[in-house]
């Protein structure tokens, strides 16, 4: 599945993945576009639970980067032919 | 549901969310396990005030950020080490090596930071950025910094840590003591819980809040209930594509 049928097949992902952008970026004006578009698919409960996902998520890559952490076996197990077709231990600090 | 206030208007929030919101910035600005109240809220001023740091963004727009040198802008008289720590987490942790963390706790370029407030520093950016960018996506300006409250740390290092899993010594559920703090038989004892459990208070500080902000454990993978106003596949959507902006591939 591409990155646009993924975001496509969840509703409203689009919008929602419009709200993730903005706040990463920062931009003010773009968020506040990206707000108002939320609040009026999903309805306001919907858009406080969108930011608090942003959030946390934002945060808790400060614990996982900065103590540094591997993936547990089950998600080593169920990445592995993905981060061989990317190649992608061979960048491991 | 509570109200908040965003811009003139009234949105509704989960009580639990605003209740561990609150929680979360008292346990900011009180003792903590090594670091003073009013040393943590000089760690949490020092990770806003990262964002703008000259040495910082060239850093981060380099290809081999640790051969930048430079002294970064700082407002407050923490430590050295404690400031390139606060630096480099919020603004390229997705960069952070081993040999980084060490060449921090052992010393040599600067005096040695202690492990355990390393880890302490981790859990406060960690909560920090949970609250601010909850501020942000909502569109509420940051809060401002409250008054520390006076105390001691207190100053426990789990007798069974062991640096065997992560860049920094953790503390296995096997190994927890009577007399630590157990955050695991609450929160689930995955990697990521264990990450800063060197200072086991910094697990519950996390968490308590992060439960809140995303599921709490025993949640995640119960896809026969919504437990939000949004759907797990919509919490996974935006999960993936924070965490991908992020550079966090854990």
């Amino acid at each position: 599945m591409t990155d646009e049928a993924a975001v496509n097949s969840v509703p409203h992902g689009e919008i929602l993945m419009a709200l993730v952008q903005a706040v990463h970026d920062g931009g003010a004006e773009a968020m506040a576009v990206a707000r108002r578009a939320v609040r009026v698919a999903v309805g306001d409960a919907a858009f406080v639970d969108t930011c608090a996902t942003i959030a946390s998520f934002s945060a808790v890559v400060k614990i996982a980067d900065g103590a540094g952490i591997p993936l547990e076996d089950y998600k080593e197990e169920a990445t592995r032919d993905l981060r061989a077709e990317l190649s992608i231990d061979d960048f491991q600090s | 549901m509570t109200k908040i206030e965003v811009a003139g208007e009234m949105l509704p929030m989960r009580e639990s969310l605003a209740r561990e919101v609150e929680v979360g910035w008292n346990r900011l600005t009180s003792p903590g396990t090594w670091w003073s109240g009013a040393e943590r809220l000089a760690i949490a001023a020092e990770a806003r005030h990262a964002k703008t740091c000259k040495l910082c963004q060239q850093r981060k727009a380099a290809l081999s950020p640790y051969t930048v040198p430079g002294e970064h802008d700082s407002t407050s008289d923490l430590p050295p080490a404690a400031i390139e720590a606060i630096h480099r987490i919020v603004t390229d942790a997705g960069r952070i090596t081993e040999h980084w963390i060490l060449s921090l706790i052992e010393g040599g370029e600067m005096p040695a930071l202690e492990e355990t407030k390393y880890v302490e520093i981790i859990g406060i950016i960690a909560v920090l950025t949970g609250l601010d960018k909850l501020h942000q996506g909502l569109g509420l300006a940051p809060r401002d910094l409250p008054a520390p409250i006076a105390g001691e740390p207190s100053r426990q290092r789990p007798l069974g840590a062991k640096r065997n899993l992560a860049y920094v010594a953790t503390l296995a559920p096997e190994d927890v003591g009577p007399e630590d703090p157990n955050p695991y038989p609450l929160h689930g004892d995955k990697n990521i819980h264990r990450g800063v459990s060197l200072v086991p208070q910094e697990v519950f500080n996390f968490f308590d809040l992060d439960v809140e902000l995303y599921l709490k454990d025993h949640e995640i993978r119960d896809f026969e209930h919504d437990f939000r106003a949004i759907s797990h596949a919509q919490i996974e959507l935006i999960a993936g594509r924070t965490s991908a902006l992020n550079g966090c591939y854990y």
